[in-house]
């Protein structure tokens, strides 16, 4: 016992916190997914299975299909801007390895909102790329980066990349080199190496940085109502518009479970292909 | 030597924080909308009263209506709820009477905004300030005269329209749009008003409701559906936009001071609400937050500048031709979805 209290004592906050902030909150969303709605918001204490039924009807079927499309293409932009960017980092000397990647985790340090809001002066009509653009006589029309699906998309991968540089990167960089000193020696050219001895090092590594940014994609419904214009409706839309709008709050909870129930499953098959859970939790830094 | 430094440097700021201002009549806590009431007015009420303000701000009527059942009774006395949120709160029995009598400053307000059908002896609700949804439109590019909003629809308009992101609003201006209430819950009016919106969507760039001026000041977007206080701005820092009141009427809206029930600091809140019904300090709230000044005694100080700036004083035949939007209680699900479908 006396070898055990300090080490209860030390996980007393986390537990406190698991318990109280995740748990709970959880549990009480599952809840409320069950109820009926009231009228002016809140819930009825009668149980019903309505609210799931509702989110198989075509209309907000639609709405996932048009979120998960969404997450599919930043999920994949983001993955071949970071491979590259991963491996590129890797091959340098120590110290700007760590001045490169600082760079990358510095703007996590300034709010999202901002940064987004930042982004609009870059790209909207009259903004500094397509007046640039306008000035070298490239374009005669002001490019449309904003207001549609392709400023969605932008802003996503602009807010995600990270989640996906930081796995990518603290696998590639561990990587070992005379594995591919001994692929060319037995005669395989560079994508050939690339194909059947980076490239199979590193799927894990793409798993988690994949689910990463594909699962907040599709609940960041603030870049698509900034750099969106509001026109493009994403899950994270309907569920905020259930309970600030719509006043149905058991709605707004079953769709944030199925995205949690999505969330596990993608997690669940990650498992069972071989993935570690440390990897999805960003990187692991010893070498 | 370092550690005792940062321990005098924390018993300092302890004491500095320990210095706080003592308020002798207690305090009341405000909750309001977000960009309604100057800081320095507050700040002069507790001078004044030697009452300490608590005050927070919402950014919806639902937030405010969500927060107060969420919370236990008596955590806030003012609320400022809109009209049909008034009614809303009223059938849940979230608010306590006020005996208007004894406000000194009622007498101030214009009559032509008391009684309205969401309080009609204003027993529970004070107004404090106005306003509607007008369109603004930039006349350097935009040719033709828009007056209803049927114009909105015109082909030529493609991708250069901001709406408010609110669906109250915008199906409210589609049903309008057709000869229907803003309110119309039937079936058949909201089909219209859907192949309305569907007919519309084209022309629209963006949906925004925090920052609807900005688009039109940059001059992305040409026309904007939004609240006339925005447009009021927007005409201040650009000065091709002018405003439009559609031929259909307007989705006005009257804001209130309430007194939430089981209130703990009753007295201080009926002073606050008296105190801003003062003619100078609603001058004063009206001069930064140009929405509609419902207080006749005020008009009278206001210049001319604001009088006759219809963006900002939206006039009174205009008003009493608008519409308020009512609680509609279970159909507002038909409006999500219909908001959700045209999206």
């Amino acid at each position: 016992m006396s070898k055990k209290l300090p080490l209860l004592i030390m996980i007393l906050p986390i537990a406190f916190f698991m318990v109280f902030l995740v748990a709970l909150p959880c549990i009480y969303v599952v809840i409320i997914s069950f109820m009926e709605k009231g009228i002016y918001g809140g819930i009825e204490y009668i149980f019903t299975l309505e609210n799931y039924k509702l989110i198989l009807e075509p209309l907000y079927l639609k709405i996932f299909a048009n979120s998960f499309f969404i997450a599919l293409v930043t999920t994949i932009i983001c993955l071949l801007i970071s491979y590259p960017f991963a491996c590129f980092i890797s091959q340098k000397n120590k110290t700007v390895q760590t001045i490169l990647i600082t760079l990358v985790i510095l703007p996590f340090l300034t709010n999202s909102l901002i940064r987004i809001h930042g982004l609009i002066i870059l790209l909207r009509d009259g903004g500094i790329i397509n007046n640039f653009l306008l000035n070298i006589n490239l374009i005669d029309e002001p490019i449309k980066f904003m207001y549609n699906q392709t400023g969605t998309i932008i802003g996503m991968v602009y807010t995600l990349l990270p989640f996906m540089i930081l796995p990518l990167y603290s696998n590639i960089s561990k990587l070992d080199a005379n594995l591919n000193d001994a692929a060319k020696d037995l005669g395989a050219n560079k994508f050939k190496t690339f194909l059947h001895v980076t490239l199979p090092q590193t799927k894990y590594a793409i798993l988690a940085g994949s689910i990463m940014v594909f699962v907040p994609t599709l609940s960041y419904f603030f870049v698509s109502d900034l750099l969106g214009g509001g026109k493009t409706m994403m899950i994270g839309n309907v569920i905020k518009n259930q309970f600030l709008v719509a006043r149905n709050w058991p709605f707004g909870a079953a769709l944030a479970i199925s995205i949690v129930l999505f969330t596990l499953i993608v997690v669940i098959v990650y498992r069972k292909m071989g993935g570690k859970m440390e990897q999805l939790g960003g990187v692991s830094y010893e070498k | 030597m370092k550690k005792i430094k940062l321990l005098v440097l924390f018993i300092l700021l302890l004491g500095l924080t320990g210095c706080n201002q003592k308020y002798e009549n207690g305090e009341v806590n405000v909750f309001n909308w977000s960009e309604y009431i100057p800081d320095s007015v507050i700040r002069q009420f507790e001078k004044e009263y030697d009452i300490k303000v608590n005050y927070s701000t919402y950014s919806s009527n639902e937030e405010c209506l969500a927060k107060v059942m969420s919370s236990k009774t008596g955590t806030y006395d003012i609320l400022v709820p809109s009209d049909y949120m008034v009614d809303i709160m009223l059938k849940k029995d979230l608010l306590e009477k006020i005996d208007t009598a004894s406000l000194t400053n009622f007498s101030n307000l214009d009559p032509n905004y008391l009684n309205q059908s969401y309080d009609p002896n204003n027993d529970y609700s004070v107004p404090f300030i106005a306003g509607g949804v007008v369109i603004a439109v930039n006349k350097q590019k935009i040719e033709e005269n828009i007056t209803s909003y049927n114009d909105l629809l015109n082909p030529k308009y493609k991708d250069s329209i901001v709406l408010l992101d609110d669906e109250r609003v915008v199906i409210g201006i589609a049903l309008k749009a057709n000869g229907y209430s803003l309110n119309d819950t039937n079936d058949y009016a909201l089909a219209e008003a859907k192949e309305f919106l569907l007919e519309l969507k084209p022309n629209i760039k963006l949906y925004d409701s925090d920052n609807p001026k900005g688009s039109l000041i940059t001059e992305e977007a040409s026309i904007g559906v939004i609240w006339n206080a925005e447009a009021a701005l927007a005409i201040g820092e650009n000065s091709n936009i002018e405003i439009v009141f559609p031929k259909e009427g307007i989705y006005k809206w009257i804001d209130n001071f309430v007194i939430s029930k089981g209130a703990k600091n009753k007295e201080n809140a009926l002073k606050f609400i008296n105190y801003i019904l003062n003619p100078e300090v609603m001058k004063r709230v009206v001069t930064y937050f140009p929405y509609k000044n419902v207080n006749q005694e005020t008009n009278k100080l206001l210049s001319d500048s604001y009088l006759n700036n219809e963006a900002m004083n939206i006039p009174d035949r205009i008003m009493n031709n608008g519409e308020f939007v009512i609680d509609i209680g279970e159909n507002i699900t038909k409006y999500d979805r219909l908001w959700s479908e045209i999206k």
